[in-house]
């Protein structure tokens, strides 16, 4: 592992703190050192992240197309699944999957709209037009 | 303002850091691997059926909340621990128990943490910090996984202690008030050790222990015929990064755990333990070897080497040392 050397990312912001690790010397000698991720783990970090970009590129273009409503889209931008959004939204599962068809959501109440704006953290507005 | 004199110390796991910290800030001398093996927080479990972040879940410890409930019990220390309905509620206790000048531990959600560094944006309710003091709207926190000690204001900390989701904390607020004078640690060792060998390979359920890892080396062998090479080296990545990334000091806790062998030898006199240690660091740096190879495997540099069948032969070896390592722990007395 490569040790107190802070590796490049792909987005400048990531990889700026340094964590506690443990380690152990085939001499029977425990060590706990600072340091900055190593290699492997920036490879599968930057897995992760290619995979959510890639998610929320696909999703904004259905949404624009207009296959799906962009509850989708914001959903994939803060990082969730149908199942969390039910939760954090406070609307049950199937309720969601049924949202996520463009005309069900065109009709839906003020109240459930508010629902969903307060969970993605935005108004009303944003959520009806993406940017 | 209330800013009490609490001493931050990075640590490898955030609950037992969480625990160690505080425990150590009324002077009862206690290490972060002691904690974390007291409180019996090794374990493995592969969940298929449960997805997170669009891949099966693999836990390499126990149920969070487990470590500082056990680890406190075991000692005979008195801890109170708060849940809430109302964020309000929940802000007001706060304050009043850091004006008794005790600091808190809090369970909150990773989310919207606005000090946490942007590669462990995920929703994870089950992150664990001490709040230490608190001036008007600001508070302040030490946060384990952090190098310094950080500040974050009020609405945000109300947000946070609030998450919604999985497992959500509730406000969960917990700290110990009544620490007895003289604790033997020899029982709660015995304790936390047999708990932990029951745990890997006293389980008749096929997903957890070692047979958990057998059963995920079996089920490795199939992603790349059953979900295409893209998804499958998706689903290996998140098995690396449950087991790398959040907060567990490296290899899936064994480091820690092997840690806490080797003190434990010291505190039971006992020398067969710091060898089994030894075979516990070995069996993590097995681990770690698992991680390096599967992450070139991620970035798709196919040798044989690190081929899904490879890795789960060497899931294999690991699973056979385990159970070797449990089943010689497991007569401990």
């Amino acid at each position: 592992m490569e040790e107190n050397q802070n590796p490049v990312y792909k987005n400048k912001d990531y990889g700026q703190s340094r964590e506690l690790l443990y380690s152990y010397e085939n001499d029977g000698q425990y060590k706990k050192t600072v340091g900055f991720h190593g290699e492997p783990d920036r490879i599968i970090l930057q897995q992760a992240w290619d995979l959510f970009g890639e998610r929320i590129e696909d999703a904004r273009k259905r949404v624009k197309a207009g296959k799906v409503s962009p509850v989708v889209y914001y959903m994939e931008k803060n990082l969730l699944d149908p199942m969390n959004l039910g939760m954090i939204a406070g609307i049950s599962l199937w309720r969601v999957k049924w949202h996520f068809r463009p005309v069900v959501f065109n009709r839906l109440q003020e109240k459930t709209l508010k629902k969903y704006a307060k969970a993605f953290n935005i108004t009303i507005d944003q959520l009806k037009n993406i940017e | 303002m209330v800013k009490l004199d609490y001493k931050h110390r990075q640590a490898g796991h955030c609950e037992s850091g969480v625990t160690s910290n505080l425990l150590n800030y009324y002077h009862f001398q206690i290490s972060e691997p002691m904690v974390f093996g007291i409180g019996a927080g090794l374990f493995f479990s592969h969940l298929p059926f449960l997805k997170m972040q669009h891949a099966p879940t693999t836990s390499f410890r126990v149920w969070p909340g487990m470590v500082f409930n056990r680890s406190t019990r075991a000692l005979g220390i008195t801890t109170i621990n708060h849940r809430f309905r109302n964020p309000k509620d929940a802000m007001n206790r706060l304050n009043e128990v850091l004006d008794q000048g005790i600091p808190v531990g809090l369970q909150v959600g990773t989310f919207h943490l606005p000090f946490f560094p942007p590669e462990y944006r995920m929703h994870y309710n089950m992150h664990n910090m001490v709040v230490y003091g608190y001036d008007k709207e600001t508070y302040f926190v030490s946060d384990t996984l952090m190098e310094p000690v950080v500040e974050i204001n009020y609405d945000d900390l109300a947000r946070v202690r609030f998450a919604k989701g999985p497992f959500a904390p509730q406000g969960r607020m917990y700290y110990p008030v009544k620490i007895p004078a003289e604790v033997d640690f020899k029982p709660a060792i015995i304790k936390g050790i047999r708990k932990t060998a029951n745990n890997m390979i006293g389980v008749p359920f096929p997903l957890i222990g070692v047979k958990g890892i057998r059963y995920l080396s079996g089920k490795m062998r199939q992603w790349e015929r059953k979900l295409g090479p893209d998804k499958a080296s998706y689903y290996l990545g998140q098995v690396l990064r449950m087991e790398e990334e959040v907060g567990t000091a490296g290899a899936g806790f064994r480091f820690i755990y092997g840690a806490f062998l080797n003190e434990a030898a010291d505190v039971l006199n006992q020398s067969w333990l710091r060898e089994i240690s030894f075979e516990m660091g070995e069996n993590a740096n097995k681990w770690r070897e698992f991680s390096y190879l599967g992450s070139r495997n991620c970035k798709k540099r196919g040798k044989p080497e690190q081929s899904y069948d490879f890795l789960a032969d060497m899931l294999l070896e690991v699973a056979d040392r385990e159970e070797k390592i449990f089943r010689k722990l497991a007569k401990i007395n």
